[in-house]
């Protein structure tokens, strides 16, 4: 039997990342188990977790920041596992570590530069600055900045050696939403230059958002691989009419013959929808006297991919 | 790999110079220490210290004359006189030991055995008066101690030539009490700045992922290291030359520098790091690691001998102290800086280099550069 990965040259291929079985143990305790995903060039690909999912490990072994139990992973064709190899590797990768902070007395340049001098070429500072949006804060402190200041700083420095790939870890962890939607602005312009993005993140709707790609893993087991639309398709279950505000008597109201409607938290009616039967459900509920209220039909959302592929919520874990 | 090197030490002075507290605990603390412990315990008397051997014994007693003339020099009020036992054999080395040890100056005066007849008899006794040349007080040392003497042969013979001092020159430190400290204060530097120093690169920045940032990089375990031990290096001089500069500007303090210095500064460099190293290895949070380094510090820092000698340490105190690395650098600086003893500098630099790749190869060898 041929080894699928055995025809790869490093750097001659489209696939940026080739996973293949890929295991991680702690003694008994397995982080990651026996995954394998690919990584082509141009993608912007979202690992989406709960934590402890093995997101971090996985990516960490990418880095080659730890060694695989089992599995064989490829990183620009080279073998994370081969210390020869994993220097080529560190060459061309940028890193954004969870929860990264750079050095706190120098200033956001100092700071580009500071890690650029690691490798032998770097990009020019002042242009990662302009691209991360931070001109205004370039000789300033980075201990003065703001989590979603200091973030963008974190992604100047991943971009610092122009990387073939950028792996991400959680990139927006703990920001608030306007400083999260920057950030995403962010990946979205390297997503604009062909980067090849490795994004890991707990936030259904920033995979959604930003990636091509999106695989969901629990408990070190990838459990879906597709992009948004097919993941959602596939697993998202049927779109959802929703009735605003219309309470439990709203509910005796409804006209019979309905897929069994639910009532949420807020005194939404709740009715999936099967395909081809919105107009006639429209029809019939213009007839009754909730045909004033607010209606909206609602899109399943990868967070109901995982609830539906794991029984949980992502929220449920403490994210 | 050079630039690399480079960008670490220039990254970690950069956040040294920028940061008040550092700056402060790093020169203004050591300076304050040596302002304030000089003010205290450099004060001292304004009488000269006299150590007086009277060999002129009859019986166990000192003979009348002997015993006279010593009262004379003390009736003078101008020295504290400290007695040497007579059967004492080897009075210089005694006084040596004795005078560092109190930190008095180290001169002596020897009653010759036969004082008594000789001056009886009319003849010429001759009163050894030892004392360094270069001791700033020499000359009016000296001076008080022959109108002493001329005074007192005038007295009881009515000849003033009958009694003669003979000055004989030796060789010491008149070691004060900050001539004492000055070393003491470069070591406990070299101690705080090279234990937080490590602890902080390497426990901080651990938590703050940087390290694990650095490690996704070309940059090796080896060249972080020595970029750090690098930028302790630049620190170290630093610490030693403004704390010897403020020692001279203000106490007068002269010191020699030699290979030994270097030696010791060098070791301190990796000894110290390398002991902040191991802890944050051991201490995985970095306010933990801070306060193992207090806990650490602080202890070596008085048993070491940074602020008074460690002979006058309980005994079993002595025995720790042995143990502990600074005594080897306080020790080897002190004899470098102001002992000028070539020999134990030698061995106590020596000591100091040997704990001092073990403690930075350990530290070396536990530090995580990757994640497992």
């Amino acid at each position: 039997m041929s080894d699928p990965l055995a025809a790869l040259l490093p750097g001659q291929s489209d696939r940026v990342v080739q996973v293949e079985g890929l295991s991680k143990k702690y003694g008994d305790n397995v982080a990651v188990n026996g995954i394998s995903f690919n990584l082509t060039k141009g993608e912007v690909f979202a690992f989406l977790g709960p934590n402890g999912a093995g997101k971090t490990t996985t990516v960490e072994i990418l880095e080659c920041l730890r060694n695989p139990t089992g599995g064989r992973a490829l990183v620009l064709g080279y073998d994370v596992s081969k210390r020869s190899d994993q220097a080529e590797i560190r060459k061309r990768i940028g890193v954004l570590p969870q929860d990264f902070n750079a050095i706190d007395r120098l200033t956001v340049r100092e700071n580009i530069d500071y890690f650029g001098a690691m490798f032998k070429q770097q990009l020019d500072a002042d242009k990662l600055i302009e691209l991360v949006d931070l001109k205004d804060k370039r000789d300033a402190q980075f201990k003065t900045l703001s989590g979603g200041l200091k973030q963008r700083v974190g992604l100047a420095v991943s971009l610092v050696n122009d990387p073939a790939v950028v792996f991400l870890d959680e990139p927006t962890t703990g920001l608030d939403p306007r400083a999260r939607r920057d950030v995403w602005g962010v990946i979205e312009r390297l997503k604009g230059q062909g980067k090849t993005v490795f994004l890991t993140t707990h936030y259904m709707d920033e995979a959604e958002y930003l990636a091509d790609i999106v695989s969901i893993i629990d408990h070190g087991q990838i459990i879906a691989t597709g992009t948004p639309d097919q993941l959602i398709d596939t697993h998202g279950g049927k779109k959802t009419l929703i009735i605003r505000d219309a309470g439990q008597e709203g509910i005796s109201q409804l006209p019979p013959g309905l897929p069994k409607a639910e009532l949420r938290n807020a005194g939404d009616i709740a009715i999936p929808l099967n395909n081809g039967e919105l107009t006639s459900i429209l029809m019939s509920l213009a007839q009754t006297p909730l045909h004033d209220k607010e209606i909206e039909v609602r899109r399943p959302t990868l967070d109901d991919v995982f609830l539906n592929l794991t029984g949980r919520r992502v929220s449920e874990e403490g994210n | 790999m050079r630039s690399r090197i480079y960008t670490i030490i220039r990254g970690h002075f950069k956040s040294w110079y920028r940061s008040k507290s550092n700056i402060f605990w790093t020169i203004a603390f050591p300076l304050l220490l040596i302002v304030l412990f000089g003010a205290i315990f450099g004060s001292g008397s304004t009488k000269f210290d006299l150590y007086v051997q009277n060999q002129d014994l009859s019986g166990n007693v000192p003979t009348v004359l002997s015993q006279g003339y010593v009262h004379a020099l003390n009736q003078t009020g101008a020295f504290n006189l400290h007695m040497v036992a007579a059967e004492q054999s080897d009075p210089l080395t005694f006084v040596k030991n004795d005078a560092q040890l109190h930190n008095r100056g180290q001169r002596l005066l020897v009653v010759p055995l036969g004082f008594n007849a000789t001056v009886m008899s009319g003849k010429t006794a001759t009163i050894q008066l030892f004392m360094d040349q270069s001791d700033q007080v020499s000359a009016s040392l000296r001076g008080i101690v022959n109108s002493v003497t001329v005074s007192y042969a005038a007295t009881i013979a009515g000849a003033p030539d009958n009694l003669v001092v003979q000055p004989v020159g030796i060789v010491t430190r008149n070691v004060r009490y900050i001539d004492f400290f000055i070393p003491g204060v470069i070591g406990m530097t070299l101690l705080t700045t090279g234990v937080f120093g490590a602890v902080n690169t390497n426990g901080r920045y651990r938590e703050l992922k940087i390290i694990k940032k650095l490690a996704t990089t070309p940059l090796s375990k080896i060249e972080w290291i020595l970029g750090m031990v690098g930028y302790q290096m630049i620190l170290a001089t630093i610490s030693l030359v403004v704390i010897l500069f403020f020692g001279y500007a203000i106490f007068g303090v002269t010191v020699t520098i030699d290979i030994y210095t270097v030696g010791l500064v060098v070791a301190a460099a990796l000894l110290f790091p390398g002991i902040g190293m191991v802890l944050a290895n051991f201490v995985k949070e970095a306010e933990s690691a801070d306060a193992a380094a207090n806990a650490i510090t602080f202890p070596m820092m008085f048993l070491a001998g940074t602020f008074w000698p460690r002979e006058t340490l309980p005994d079993i105190m002595k025995i720790i102290a042995n143990f502990m690395p600074l005594t080897y650098v306080n020790d080897g600086l002190r004899d470098a800086l102001i002992y000028a003893q070539p020999a134990q500098a030698l061995t106590n630099t020596i000591i100091a280099l040997g704990l001092a790749a073990f403690f930075i190869v350990l530290g070396s060898l536990l530090m995580n550069w990757k994640e497992e």
